[in-house]
């Protein structure tokens, strides 16, 4: 079994909600928006995993607080990728005791097992970190400043880890950055400024920026979304290049389940903060087991006026994370819903060796460790 | 006589750099009741065909040929106050984005009894009343017309425009990518009710999309525009089943498709053509893989390969018309 390179467990992020002054006096309790609420997996060497969900589902959340651009609330991720030495690791960790950011005994389960603990790391040690966890953004509209040239974009990430000798080592860095981006030739595109190129052509100096510093670790945050159809699968086929080329592990985002079908290897559907159904692709979209991944893949538009299936077309709107609904979350919606649902929040089942759902309907072969 | 008959529409565009072709020369006609599909990649001159025909072009746009025939008038001449008698009574359009089609310090009952009030002479307890059979009609609880558009999520407030949509009984709606920025089981909801009301109500619809798939799921007729001109156009189920132009075929396959294999769906390299200097020639000849000479040099007119089917390519050869 290959390596896991990151291992994401019972991670949250709570946003407090903010209170008027008369109620901060009238109520002692304070009230969270759980947008990820205890979400765990793992993703392993040259794997794509994939999380897909509604908008507010937590899955660009959970991918922000992996690299810690938003600090989780609680649970653990670790990062056991190669490129930092073990000196490095060492001092992280070193650093993180002494500012008891965590105990001398876990700083040595994290040094035994070889991996760095994310959410516990010091801040300026997070810099050495995010050299090898990179993102990739949605909107190659917005992302990118457009009073800087393209050449000064890719360049950023060595400027603030203060990479490279001197310019002419960041520009070889940049123009390798460009070209493995597939900006051929990238001396034709350096100097020019984001709005001189096209909407693809943009994402690729996003995939760059995040290229430049050699990352082993990859998000993308809904890469693809607002590209036209017809060159979203450039994109797709480029960031599965570099997959082959540069060993890249990826965590994908994604709202759109045909593209997460033909792109990802694991998948994970995510429901108000949590992971309902989790396991190898192929078998998740061919065979789903939870009632809200039924639903989910039944009315994905299928490109064929021939092809009728039935749609289950759930009522009403994803309830707000702030008033999560007791028992099973997907309660209030489901069509199976039965009365220990209301009440009790079911575990993951495991129903094939890698392929769990929390669905009090799904009887597995045990639990989940 | 069909509802609507669009011929040979061109609508260009004045900008510093010259005149922008958008839209050069599309002809199509919808019959009552029948809802066709615009599809292309951004930029292709879907929309702007659309408000072509509700004139609701930018300043600096303007149609510089042909005719929009609608039920007996040329939209393309009519202006002033007969203008704004057709506009929202006979052809309604759902904009894109419901978040800012709204206007968010007006409740959502007022803003829909406004152009049932301008264009009927009915006083305000009936248009109240028939507000309230709308939102039923869209599956909105009729006691929410008090509210503002802020109180509603994305979904509903798409609902709330389809409801403003048809508040005066309209014959042609024109949906502008009416579920792009919803959530999937959103987009199943609305587009479900949207094909419901136009079966229930015998509407004729334009639903533009750059998605085949939303398409396929909703219309009977389908057109594919490339730099602002139909490449092809028949039915739903004849494109889809027996695409004849290259850029329809691309199109397709760039779809991945859920209940289909697992393979990566093929791309279509390159980018559109500047329409402000449009190339001689077929307008796709520099993305086409089986672009020759010809196609370089000579524009190909749109034919009838198959009875009801048209398609603009040399290499597509008439069968049994």
């Amino acid at each position: 079994m290959s390596k896991e390179i990151i291992n994401v467990d019972n991670l949250q992020v709570w946003f407090p909600v903010r209170r008027g002054f008369v109620e901060s006096l009238t109520s002692k309790e304070q009230r969270w928006v759980k947008a990820v609420d205890g979400v765990s997996f793992n993703i392993k060497e040259r794997e794509i995993f994939c999380l897909v969900g509604e908008s507010g589902c937590g899955k660009t959340t959970t991918g922000k607080a992996i690299l810690r651009l938003v600090e989780p609330t609680g649970g653990k991720v670790q990062y056991g990728g190669e490129g930092l030495t073990t000196q490095q690791v060492k001092d992280a960790m070193e650093k993180a005791v002494s500012k008891k950011l965590m105990t001398k005994k876990e700083a040595e389960e994290c040094l035994s097992g070889g991996c760095v603990e994310v959410t516990r790391l010091p801040k300026d040690k997070m810099k050495l970190l995010r050299q090898k966890m990179q993102m990739i953004f949605q909107d190659p509209y917005e992302s990118l400043n457009p009073k800087q040239s393209i050449y000064d974009i890719v360049a950023e990430p060595l400027v603030v880890n203060n990479l490279g000798q001197n310019e002419a080592d960041r520009e070889t860095r940049v123009e390798k950055a460009l070209d493995d981006a597939g900006l051929r030739p990238p001396k034709h595109f350096m100097w020019r400024y984001p709005h001189e190129v096209s909407g693809g052509q943009r994402q690729r100096v996003g995939i760059a920026g995040a290229l430049v510093l050699q990352p082993q670790f990859l998000v993308a945050d809904e890469p693809v979304s607002m590209l036209d159809v017809s060159i979203r699968s450039e994109i797709l086929k480029l960031m599965l290049d570099l997959r082959e080329k540069r060993g890249l592990t990826y965590l994908f985002i994604t709202h759109d389940l045909s593209v997460a079908y033909v792109f990802s290897d694991r998948i994970g559907i995510m429901y108000l903060g949590k992971i309902v159904e989790l396991g190898p692709t192929e078998e998740v979209i061919k065979g789903p087991r939870h009632p809200y991944t039924k639903a989910l893949i039944s009315v994905v538009p299928k490109p064929d006026p021939r092809m009728k299936t039935e749609k289950i077309i759930l009522k009403g709107e994803r309830p707000d994370p702030a008033h999560i609904p007791p028992g099973c979350r997907f309660h209030p919606r489901c069509p199976y819903a039965m009365d220990k649902c209301r009440v009790e929040e079911p575990e993951p089942m495991y129903v094939s060796q890698e392929h769990w759902v929390t669905c009090w309907l799904v009887t597995g072969e045990g639990k989940a460790q | 006589m069909s509802l609507l008959e669009v011929s040979d529409l061109k609508t260009y565009f004045k900008t510093q750099e010259g005149t922008l072709k958008a839209v050069d020369g599309i002809s199509f006609n919808l019959e009552k009741g029948q809802a066709m599909g615009l599809a292309g990649e951004s930029g292709c001159g879907k929309t702007t065909a659309a408000l072509s025909i509700m004139k609701l072009l930018p300043a600096n746009g303007y149609i510089a040929g042909g005719s929009i025939n609608f039920m007996g008038q040329d939209m393309a001449k009519v202006t002033g106050d007969k203008l704004r008698a057709i506009r929202w009574r006979d052809i309604s359009i759902i904009f894109q984005g419901a978040m800012n089609a709204l206007n968010p310090v007006k409740r959502v009952g007022d803003q829909i009894t406004e152009p049932i009030l301008l264009h009927e002479k009915v006083d305000e307890a009936t248009a109240e009343k028939r507000v309230k059979e709308l939102f039923e009609l869209v599956g909105i609880n009729p006691s929410r017309i008090r509210e503002y558009p802020h109180e509603f999520s994305g979904g509903m407030r798409q609902r709330v425009m389809i409801a403003m949509a048809l508040a005066c009984r309209p014959k042609l709606v024109i949906c502008d990518e009416p579920t792009t920025a919803l959530d999937v089981m959103i987009q199943a909801q609305i587009l479900t009710l949207l094909k419901n009301l136009q079966q229930e109500l015998e509407l004729a619809m334009i639903i533009i999309s750059h998605d085949l798939s939303v398409l396929a799921e909703t219309c009977e007729l389908l057109s594919i525009m490339y730099a602002g001109k139909i490449v092809e156009r028949s039915s739903a189920v004849e494109v889809f089943s027996n695409p004849q132009h290259p850029y329809t075929k691309g199109l397709i396959a760039a779809f991945p498709n859920i209940k289909g294999e697992r393979i990566m769906p093929a791309s279509i390299s390159g980018n559109p053509p500047n329409l402000i200097k449009p190339p001689p020639g077929c307008r796709f000849s520099d993305r086409c893989h089986v672009a020759q000479d010809l196609c370089k040099q000579e524009e190909p007119s749109l034919i009838e390969v198959l009875p009801g089917h048209f398609a603009a390519c040399h290499f597509v050869n008439p069968k049994g018309v």
